[in-house]
């Protein structure tokens, strides 16, 4: 089956989303899963009165079954109380739109675990639920491999000459304001500069963070570069994604490390 | 709805004039080029006829031509087979990192059968780069294949100076030129291309149809053994109606080529201009100047391809994606991501590709559409954030 030999009724929730958009509040769930890499985000917002959800919204980053069963999901639970909800399972939301393609039934049906998880953090929120202490498995920063084995072949502790990055894939690690300033330096050489930050966001200030909103620096954020690879120089980096505990591969041609 | 096919680089539909050439050879001129007698003479002329206006399309001699039964084939044929054929002189291939997938699993398989692979790298544009071609030779290399064009992202690859680097250090050169052909002029002797292959769909001809150009003196090892025909090295009757369509397909390319590229090269240039500057956080992808006339090729921030495709769908108006949603691998596109993308982005592209068919209103209707779709998506989305 084609992957995206959908349902008229996943077409429907597709083309008419139901609930779009969020909610605030102290009555208010919030769950999320998904991430960018894998194609997916969803959010549930869920407003609650006692036991009863009484509101749901959603959005989603992501495929048309992803988009649609979010948007089912918040069809189907609105008058469910709390416990009911948990019961809502990835099946029951793909059975509602008339079943989901084969491939899709893992990968874009998350929208349960989005109710789940809203479901879950509002109760641990009130107490009703103690929470886990959840360690990070994030590895120690510092040690960058290959570092010192791609000095000057690809890795550049300081932007002297930035015309000599002409249209190099640059990855500069977030060290302070300076790196900032390189990193917007080198965008009227190349088309292509990340900046790199473990942190939720770049620290910086408030001048230096509007030029680097406007400007076409990429910043890859709660990231941290674990290894450079390439044959005979820079050609590829490991990065880690710290919130996703995940490692992947991107390709570069430069690394620009401050200290 | 008017449908607007603009997935051109997916398949072409078969030129009416090549069909209606094509009708007489399953009926009337149906033989065998094999057997001596006049139905037979009939097909062998039109089967020389065909070899003889494809190679000289590409400035080969005939017998350079072997016909196959498609693009796949005949690249199987010029690589699996050259590999075998040679693996006394080394083991070590090199190949680009935006190869079409076919090449990518190929190599998979040759891996298997003991060879050692290199990929070589491309720049953010997708071009390769010689100085790591260069660097990745060995005493072992014996092939190095780089496609013409990318079938993605249309960049159109240094093809001459790969050719040159080959032949100055004695290794064979293959290119899968199917992306190209009919979009980029092709010169097997000007660029020293060894080996190289074409499709007959590309030409808009009838699918099931390709050649192996291999030049003289290079040999390959058959994968397909039965009657010897195509001088033994790949068997089974002759295609003749689609041998012949390919070649009538190429007639009219010959012609029609140039003006042709021309008014695709309008297309292109406007929708690519109209969108980069209609959709906010909008990006072309591959080569800003050195890319196929038929291809544009873009990705939005906070949005994913396959949304993008079921609301063109919905709209009448067929495109593509390189998002994992719509692969059946669930990964996104190899190609986009050796330019250097995030997975996150790779999946929210777009490709269109134009073709004979299209209008100047295809055009204006694709770029009416695109910022709409872009938009509802938009407002869909958790992680799009205005600026």
């Amino acid at each position: 089956m084609k992957s995206t030999k959908y349902s008229e009724k996943v077409l429907d929730h597709f083309r008419n989303p139901r609930n779009v958009g969020s909610l605030e509040g102290d009555d208010v769930a919030v769950g999320k899963v998904g991430n960018p890499t894998c194609g997916d985000i969803m959010e549930v917002y869920l407003r609650i009165d006692g036991e009863k959800i009484i509101d749901a919204k959603f959005r989603t980053f992501g495929c048309g079954s992803a988009i649609a069963t979010t948007s089912m999901t918040t069809e189907m639970v609105v008058g469910m109380t709390l416990d009911e909800a948990m019961e809502v399972s990835r099946g029951d939301v793909a059975d509602e739109l008339d079943g989901l393609p084969p491939i899709k039934m893992h990968c874009s049906n998350l929208a349960a675990d989005a109710l789940h998880e809203a479901i879950t953090s509002y109760r641990k929120g009130r107490g009703e639920i103690v929470q886990e202490v959840v360690k990070l498995a994030a590895p120690e920063p510092g040690c960058v491999v290959g570092q010192d084995e791609y000095l000057d072949k690809g890795v550049w502790l300081a932007v002297d000459d930035p015309p000599a990055f002409k249209d190099l894939r640059t990855l500069i690690i977030h060290s302070g304001d300076e790196s900032v300033l390189a990193a917007l330096e080198l965008t009227e050489f190349t088309d292509r500069v990340i900046l790199l930050t473990p942190e939720k966001s770049v620290v910086t200030t408030p001048e230096i963070q509007e030029q680097l909103v406007y400007s076409s620096v990429k910043v890859l954020t709660e990231s941290r570069l674990l290894e450079i690879r390439g044959e005979f120089e820079v050609e590829k980096v490991l990065i880690f994604n710290i919130d996703e505990d995940e490692e992947y591969e991107l390709f570069v041609d430069a690394v620009v490390i401050i200290d | 709805m008017k449908q607007v096919y603009l997935d051109y680089q997916s398949a072409k539909p078969v030129d009416p004039r090549v069909i209606e050439g094509m009708t007489k050879y399953f009926h009337e001129a149906f033989g065998n080029p094999s057997a001596l007698h006049q139905v037979g003479d009939t097909a062998t002329d039109a089967l020389d006829e065909s070899r003889k206006t494809i190679a000289k399309f590409i400035n080969a001699d005939e017998d350079e031509i072997i016909f196959t039964s498609g693009a796949t084939e005949a690249i199987n044929l010029g690589i699996i087979g050259y590999a075998l054929k040679n693996k006394k002189k080394g083991n070590h291939i090199i190949m680009s990192e935006i190869e079409h997938i076919s090449i990518h699993n190929i190599f998979k398989h040759l891996e298997r059968l003991g060879f050692e692979i290199s990929k070589v790298p491309v720049g953010q544009y997708g071009k390769v780069n010689l100085r790591k071609l260069e660097r990745r030779i060995t005493e072992q290399t014996i092939l190095i294949t780089v496609g013409m064009a990318s079938n993605e992202i249309g960049t159109i690859q240094p093809i001459n100076e790969i050719g040159k680097l080959a032949a100055e250090k004695g290794i064979t050169f293959h290119t899968d030129a199917v992306a190209a052909q009919g979009l980029h002029p092709i010169d097997v002797r000007k660029d020293n291309i060894n080996l190289m292959a074409l499709s007959s769909n590309d030409f808009y001809g009838p699918r099931g149809v390709g050649v192996l150009y291999m030049q003289k003196k290079y040999r390959v090892n058959p994968l397909i053994i039965g009657g010897g025909q195509e001088r033994g090295l790949r068997s089974g009757s002759e295609d003749i109606p689609g041998i012949v369509g390919m070649k009538l397909a190429v007639d009219i390319m010959k012609k029609e080529m140039n003006i042709e590229v021309k008014r695709f090269t309008g297309y292109r240039d406007r929708l690519i201009k109209q969108v980069l500057d209609e959709v906010p956080d909008s990006y072309l992808n591959g080569h800003p100047t050195d890319r196929l006339a038929s291809n544009a090729h873009f990705r939005f921030d906070g949005i994913e391809g396959e949304s993008i495709l079921l609301s063109f769908k919905d709209l009448g108006i067929s495109v593509s994606t390189g998002s994992a949603c719509t692969s059946k691998t669930l990964e996104p596109s190899h190609t986009l991501i050796a330019t250097g993308l995030l997975h996150e982005e790779a999946h929210g592209s777009l490709q269109l590709t134009t073709g004979r068919f299209n209008t100047d209103n295809d055009i204006e209707r694709a770029l009416e559409v695109v910022p709409q779709v872009v938009s509802r998506l938009r407002d869909l989305s958790p992680i799009y954030k205005k600026k």
